[in-house]
């Protein structure tokens, strides 16, 4: 099925759908939900209809779109998916259409709530599918003011506060990207015909692999932190990380499922597009740094959300731990290619899996909090016997969260910590940080393990009796889908890594290249 | 050139004197037929603005000649002597001389039916906007600071009646009062320096500092003192910090249509002139200067700000950190920088009259200017708060609004230039004003109010501004290449 301008489709679907949604009455709410989900559902098929189209056996953007933007700035309108970017985007198709689902039994202002959705689905897909530095930062912005208001309006008793703690962090973030953005353009070219300067990511890629783009170690180094800056905050990564559990807290369920599976991978994402081909040399200077970060959010992520007697702000730590294995994962990238290879593909099906088991855990969580109001761990106690269904996914998602071989969440750790084993640079070896890791991975089971227990085993409180109905169809229609996936992606891992092997590959190589 | 050639350069500026006294006068014989005074304004200034506009889609399309306008690109000088006239018509004035009349026709439409000028003359007032807008028109063209002076008096002189038109209200007359005290001690300041500027170079005219690097002279010490005073001066009409402290008071006393026009055309005005004054800057040694003032005026205004419960208040230091902005494009220096200076004038003058116009449709069904006066109007009207919303990012700089291209073209310039470190703190400063800005969006969308209001009045004239404005700030950021087009070919020729 070749669908013409498939992506753009698939990116301004939802958009479309929000500008509708704005011209129906305030006061139709059941035609609000079923235009959301009808266009959410749209641009997932459309993204599905991807997948027999895409060539895994080449490292090539593939479904190029292009056209002139501003070509006083030579800023073109460009999209493309390769192996790195179709698994997000299909992430993010999916996610979407799940969260949709879940916030059906939002009444409160929903042409509001769903129109800024839809336009968060918008942002997050356009970002995914950017060639165009300038493209990708319009849509990494345009993310910031749907979720603003999503946390703001819809969220919890701190929900105002937390929204623009959310929306300064990340702006603060964004404004040095921007600056690194118009250093690395000034440096693309003189300006001049024949020497255009180029926002083109592809473009500028190769340049910096062909020895082109040349900056001095220092400048290189700035504009890398300027980089970095934006997409540690957005991952988020020690010490930017205190955003994260307020927000998530705050949040309503569906808009933390979000915010945990599509939003943080934007800065991995980013580092993976954009800092390390471009800036290999200052990469590879901050790759002894970066490891200590990831084992810092690894270890320090895992021992906070131990101390946690909320559940939400439990799981949103332990995303701060497993985005600290993707980092781990990705600081391999130097030394040996194969531990290269393993770290970078374990770090894009960290993403992957952290989507679908974090997703699913705070799916989880509202499902409890729907009919109880509190999150509080101690609260509870005997719901296995209470609500089967519910303890069922429930120990299925956490045991993939802590790394249960079998299930999804152990394929990616372990690729990420095989990196890290091999990683090295210079006289720097990364098996050290590499070992202080897995004290995060035996702190990850205890402090799930524990919750486990909390809530599931021992004495029923008597206080919920008849108060706690087991999951409903419409919960079960956004749980069991990420179910499915969490132990079809543990069985059988290669349905992922195919689609990533070549971008992958060419990546590291391209590290290698530039760097020899 | 001959003398008919001369005043037909200046015809823009003859009409709207003439149709200003049209209105003054028509007033005496009909005063009760207030309105019409000012659609008879409107419709004028849609004449001039369509003269210009002739000039705007000759620029646009170079390969269309029309009318022979295309010698005016070069541009034309006239006055006394052959050499050193003391008007430039040329596209960097027309550019200004467009935006200032676009200014003048939505300030029109705001007055058309405020509530304060229920039983105002408002024939004078058209009239005294009229006339402020030929001395804004005539400053933007002046390339001698003798004629400077007279149109930054025109200017002024009518913008302090204007602040203080609602004499019933003693907070009107208030500020007119501090303006005025403020106002004529800056002009006396710009001709103290004007004065030593003389003494300097034997001339009034403009031409030295123009071409000041041709000349080969080398910047001294006395050059430096002379441009304090000559900034100083124009710094007061910019509400640049340190020069900023009358803005608050004014702009919260003066009619809200009033406070709208004293945010953006005076300021527009100055830059024009300034733009020209400060063109040879590097040469001239002054960048450090202008540099320091920019990061302060940036800093101040957003810092000041942060705790304003007035709108009007809010908006006068958000108004002074945007011309911090404007300066750190002026520092900048080069094509760029010019580029980026007239780009983030006419964005945002587009955007902050959005606000205004929005805080006018509220305001007028709440009758208060508190930040409060936003509380739930995303129930009133989900549109106009989305409205909002849109002309509050733009400002912020947020894409894809015009308000990011503008901010955009600023940090190109900057980064391009030596002065990386007033990008990073511009950077910095626009983070800060998401703050206050939001502070309005919260009271929008987050504060929920259980009292049912009357329905908001969408006046047919308001809700033209707001269209007007809402599609430059929507189109000019989704689609920026006309206006980055057009500003380079200003600055280029």
């Amino acid at each position: 099925m070749n669908i013409p301008y498939v992506l753009s489709w698939l990116t301004f679907l939802p958009l479309i759908g929000g500008i509708i949604i704005l011209f129906t009455k305030k006061e139709n709410s059941s035609l609000h939900r079923t235009l959301a989900t009808l266009f959410s559902l749209a641009s997932f098929v459309v993204s599905l209809s991807l997948l027999p189209g895409f060539d895994s056996t080449v490292p090539q953007m593939q479904f190029l779109e292009k056209a002139s933007w501003i070509p006083t700035f030579n800023v073109n309108y460009q999209l493309g998916v390769d192996g790195l970017s179709l698994p997000m985007v299909l992430l993010t198709t999916l996610l979407c259409l799940i969260s949709i689902v879940a916030s059906l039994g939002i009444n409160h202002r929903t042409k509001e709530y769903f129109f800024w959705f839809l336009l968060l689905q918008t942002g997050m897909l356009g970002l995914f599918v950017a060639l165009d530095f300038f493209l990708f930062y319009v849509f990494w912005e345009v993310t910031l003011v749907p979720m603003f208001f999503l946390i703001g309006i819809w969220g919890g008793p701190q929900k105002e506060y937390a929204a623009i703690k959310f929306f300064l962090y990340t702006l603060f973030g964004s404004v040095f990207m921007l600056l690194s953005m118009l250093a690395i353009y000034f440096a693309s070219g003189t300006g001049v015909a024949g020497s255009e300067r180029t926002f083109d990511l592809m473009q500028l890629s190769q340049m910096a692999a062909s020895g082109q783009l040349q900056f001095t170690a220092r400048t290189a180094m700035l504009i890398f932190i300027g980089l970095y800056l934006a997409f540690a905050i957005k991952i988020p990564a020690f010490p930017f990380h205190t955003w994260l559990p307020l927000a998530h807290v705050e949040a309503p369920t569906a808009v933390s499922v979000i915010l945990a599976g599509v939003l943080l991978k934007m800065g991995v994402y980013g580092l993976l597009r954009i800092s390390y081909p471009i800036l290999p040399q200052a990469t590879q200077a901050f790759l002894p740094i970066l490891i200590v970060i990831a084992a810092i959010n690894v270890v320090y992520g895992a021992f906070c959300a131990m101390a946690q007697k909320d559940m939400k702000r439990m799981v949103a730590y332990s995303s701060v731990n497993h985005m600290g294995f993707c980092l781990l994962g990705m600081a391999a990238v130097m030394g040996n290619p194969n531990a290269a290879y393993a770290g970078i593909s374990g770090a894009i099906l960290q993403m992957v899996n952290h989507g679908i088991i974090t997703g699913s855990l705070f799916l989880l969580v509202g499902v409890i909090y729907d009919r109880t109001h509190t999150r509080d761990i101690g609260a509870f106690g005997g719901l296995a016997t209470r609500v089967p269904m519910f303890a069922g996914i429930l120990i299925v998602q956490v045991m993939a969260s802590l790394g249960l071989p079998g299930l999804a969440g152990f394929v990616g750790e372990f690729l990420c910590f095989l990196g890290a084993f091999g990683g090295s640079f210079g006289p720097h070896n990364f098996k050290i940080w590499a070992a202080v890791s897995v004290i995060g991975i035996v702190v990850t089971a205890a402090f799930f393990l524990r919750m486990i227990k909390l809530v599931l085993m021992g004495e029923f409180n008597p206080k919920w009796e008849g108060k706690l109905p087991d999951v409903t169809f419409r919960e079960m229609v956004t749980l069991v889908p990420l179910l499915a996936l969490t132990v079809l992606f543990g069985v059988y891992p290669s349905l992922v890594l195919d689609l990533i092997n070549q971008s992958v590959g060419q990546l590291v190589s391209l590290f290698t290249v530039s760097l020899s | 050139m001959n003398t008919a050639q001369s005043l037909f350069l200046l015809a823009p500026e003859i009409f709207v004197s003439v149709l200003a006294f049209i209105v003054l006068l028509g007033e005496a014989f009909a005063p009760m037929r207030k309105k019409l005074w000012i659609n008879l304004a409107i419709v004028g200034l849609d004449v001039v603005l369509l003269y210009f506009l002739l000039f705007f889609f000759n620029e646009m399309l170079p390969g269309a000649k029309m009318m022979g306008m295309d010698q005016f690109s070069e541009g034309l000088s006239l006055g006394f002597g052959p050499a050193f006239g003391m008007v430039l018509v040329d596209s960097q004035a027309i550019f200004f001389k467009l935006a200032l009349v676009l200014i003048t026709i939505i300030i029109l439409g705001f007055s058309l039916d405020y509530h304060e000028f229920a039983d105002a003359p408002l024939g004078t007032y058209a009239a005294l906007l009229l006339f402020s807008l030929v001395g804004m028109m005539l400053l933007v063209s002046s390339i001698d600071f003798l004629l400077a002076v007279i149109a930054l008096e025109l200017l002024s002189i009518t913008s302090f009646v204007l602040t203080g038109f609602i004499f019933k209200r003693r907070s009107s007359s208030e500020a007119a009062i501090k303006f005025f005290l403020v106002g004529t001690f800056s002009t006396a300041i710009f001709l103290f320096g004007i004065s030593y500027y003389y003494g300097y170079f034997g001339t009034t005219h403009l031409s030295p500092i123009l071409n000041f690097s041709a000349f080969g002279q080398k910047p001294d010490l006395i050059l430096n003192f002379i441009f304090i005073f000559l900034i100083s001066g124009l710094g007061f009409k910019l509400a640049m910090v340190p020069f900023h402290m009358w803005a608050p008071d004014a702009y919260e006393g003066a009619p809200t249509p009033v406070t709208a026009f004293l945010s953006v055309a005076p300021k527009v005005a100055a830059i024009g002139f300034l733009l020209r004054v400060l063109s040879e800057h590097q040469a001239m040694n002054l960048t450090p200067v202008i540099a320091v003032l920019a990061a302060l005026t940036m800093t101040v205004g957003n810092v000041g700000a942060l705790r304003q419960t007035n709108v009007k208040r809010l908006l006068a230091y958000s108004s002074v950190a945007q011309v911090g902005y404007i300066l750190v494009a002026m520092v900048a220096g080069g094509a760029l920088g010019g580029e980026a200076t007239l780009i983030y004038t006419f964005v945002y003058v587009f955007m902050n009259l959005g606000v205004f116009a929005v805080l006018m449709i509220v305001a007028g069904q709440t009758q208060s200017e508190d930040v409060g006066t936003f509380a739930g109007l995303a129930k009133k009207s989900f549109g106009l708060s989305v409205v909002l919303i849109l002309f509050l990012l733009s400002m912020t700089g947020i894409p894809p609004l015009a308000g990011f291209i503008g901010k955009f073209s600023i940090f190109a310039a900057i980064l391009n230039s030596n002065y990386v470190w007033l990008g990073i703190v511009a950077l910095i400063n626009s983070v800060i004003s998401l703050y206050y800005y939001f502070r309005l969006a919260h009271q929008a969308f987050f504060v929920e109010t259980s009292e049912t209001t009357a329905p908001l009045y969408f006046s047919p004239a308001l809700i033209s501004c707001l269209i007007l404005t809402l599609c430059v700030t929507v189109v000019a950021g989704i689609l920026p290449n006309p206006i980055l087009q057009w500003v380079r070919n200003v600055i280029g020729s």
